[in-house]
């Protein structure tokens, strides 16, 4: 149908992010269980700060950016896509992000896409320092285990950090910012079982679909955030079952449905 | 936006005056509201406007430390994206409210054909707007949700404190009182979003002891007026 992300449990096929995160919770899979009302308050206050300031940003790099968009995102989607859907799937989704950049982002009194552009990248660069600020010397953002918020950051920072564009601005920020750094490099060896040194040649498959799920993920994020409240809320809180559990459940074992996920 | 601004100037301690225009947006060099004129000087919208008042050495943020910041940033932009999204969706997308409220009164200074050309005009603005960040699709119900899910964030931030950050008043508290008095005070078809804000009461007290604090100062009339005013303005947003 040409929605991602999506999970396949069993039988099971479930397309929408809120769903997906909805199931998992019922499958006692949640990682604010043990977060206090403030720090769930706080979670959702940096979901608005980041889909507000570096969504855009990020929305441009992958989208709108010609250099970047002809000669890394359309080729990457159209190989994973299925023909004929191919052709039109990637020129839409382009599209929608720069309509959505332009209608949320530009207007008087920034006139032209360059100023709307600069700005853009203005503001990712600040909300980069303020989560830097924020994260300090910890491992996550709050404390030693991680939470939905850390899934969320590192969603949107993996594919800043790891994916090699043409036009990088972005990027080359990230990369002085030696914190955040860290604790995408942390989460990608922890839970993608990728080699922190980036691109060994043997590994490059594993790698290529470890990046192309972080993307995907990416490119919905919008929805993602906007049904993750209503899910922070009204799901039954149940205590999470034991990390570790999805760490040793390496290649094969259906039992966890994060193994599953397909693009 | 117009009350945040003005709860923001009296917050620093800066004399300020509200004068009401028919033509207010285009007036604003970037067409959007609020805007003030400070000597030969115009500077519109929230955040630039902080910035400017800081350039002149007046800054309510000075006490925080750089997480308190980021954390406050935060709250601020949770404000925007859920509150004000929430109100403008009920003033411009809620059918009801479009034609019984909205209409007339943003098209009351013109005359027919105009005013209904205008609001028009920007109902598809804001309604393309919604599309884009995919607020069209969703019923009241949902936005009420949301509108619920951003108070109980703010109230669990708050908690028994007198202000976000303590003992002194912040930018966020002036942008939260705006966005919340304006609900609770502007008469709408359905009370069903002032009924989420007073759910929460510790937000309600917030509003009250900010409104003692920094508009009693003023006539009880001219407070009661100028908010008046001020909900009005903002609904014509």
């Amino acid at each position: 149908q040409g929605d991602v992300p999506v999970l396949i449990s069993e039988d099971i096929v479930i397309s929408q992010p809120a769903k997906i995160l909805n199931f998992l919770r019922k499958q006692k899979y949640n990682a604010d269980y043990e977060l206090s009302a403030k720090r769930g308050a706080d979670t959702l206050a940096y979901i608005a700060l980041l889909k507000e300031k570096l969504l855009p940003a990020l929305l441009h790099t992958f989208w709108v950016e010609a250099e970047n968009y002809s000669s890394v995102t359309k080729p990457w989607f159209a190989s994973r896509i299925a023909f004929p859907l191919s052709l039109y799937l990637p020129g839409k989704m382009s599209r929608e992000a720069l309509n959505r950049i332009l209608l949320t982002r530009g207007g008087p009194p920034l006139y032209s896409l360059a100023e709307v552009e600069a700005q853009i990248y203005r503001d990712a660069k600040e909300c980069l320092n303020l989560l830097s600020k924020r994260l300090g010397t910890s491992q996550f953002f709050f404390g030693d285990t991680p939470t939905t918020l850390d899934a969320f950051v590192f969603g949107f920072l993996a594919p800043i950090y790891k994916v090699c564009f043409p036009r990088v601005q972005l990027q080359e920020h990230l990369k002085q910012l030696p914190n955040l750094c860290r604790f995408c490099d942390d989460i990608l060896a922890c839970y993608f079982r990728l080699t922190v040194s980036g691109h060994s040649p043997a590994g490059q498959d594993t790698a290529d679909a470890n990046l192309r799920k972080l993307t995907q993920l990416v490119n919905k994020e919008s929805n993602l955030i906007e049904k993750m409240d209503d899910n922070l809320r009204k799901s039954p809180q149940h205590p999470p079952r034991k990390l570790t559990t999805l760490k040793l459940a390496a290649g094969g074992e259906a039992s966890s449905p994060l193994n599953r996920l397909s693009p | 936006a117009t009350l945040c601004l003005q709860a923001f100037l009296q917050m620093c301690n800066l004399p300020v005056r509200v004068v009401c225009r028919a033509n207010a947006e285009y007036m604003s060099p970037s067409g959007k509201l609020p805007f003030i004129h400070v000597g030969n000087q115009v500077v519109s919208e929230l955040g630039p406007i902080v910035q400017f008042v800081k350039a002149k050495g007046h800054s309510l943020s000075d006490g925080l430390d750089e997480v308190q910041k980021a954390e406050m940033k935060a709250y601020m932009e949770l404000v925007n994206n859920m509150l004000l999204t929430a109100e403008l969706y009920l003033q411009w997308c809620d059918d009801v409210t479009v034609e019984e409220i909205t209409h007339p009164r943003y098209g009351s200074p013109y005359p027919w054909p105009l005013n209904r050309i205008l609001s028009y005009q920007k109902q598809w603005e804001i309604r393309r707007k919604m599309k884009a960040i995919g607020w069209a699709s969703k019923t009241l119900d949902q936005v009420l949700e949301d509108v619920d899910q951003c108070c109980q964030a703010l109230s669990q931030r708050l908690g028994t404190q007198p202000y976000f950050f303590n003992k002194q008043p912040t930018e966020l508290d002036a942008l939260v009182f705006g966005h919340l008095f304006t609900i609770l005070t502007t008469q709408l078809i359905t009370d069903a979003l002032s009924e989420k804000v007073k759910n929460y009461s510790n937000l309600t007290a917030f509003c009250r002891r900010i409104e003692q604090q920094y508009f009693e100062g003023q006539d009880k009339d001219s407070a009661a007026a100028m908010a008046a005013r001020s909900a009005k303005r903002s609904l014509l947003r």
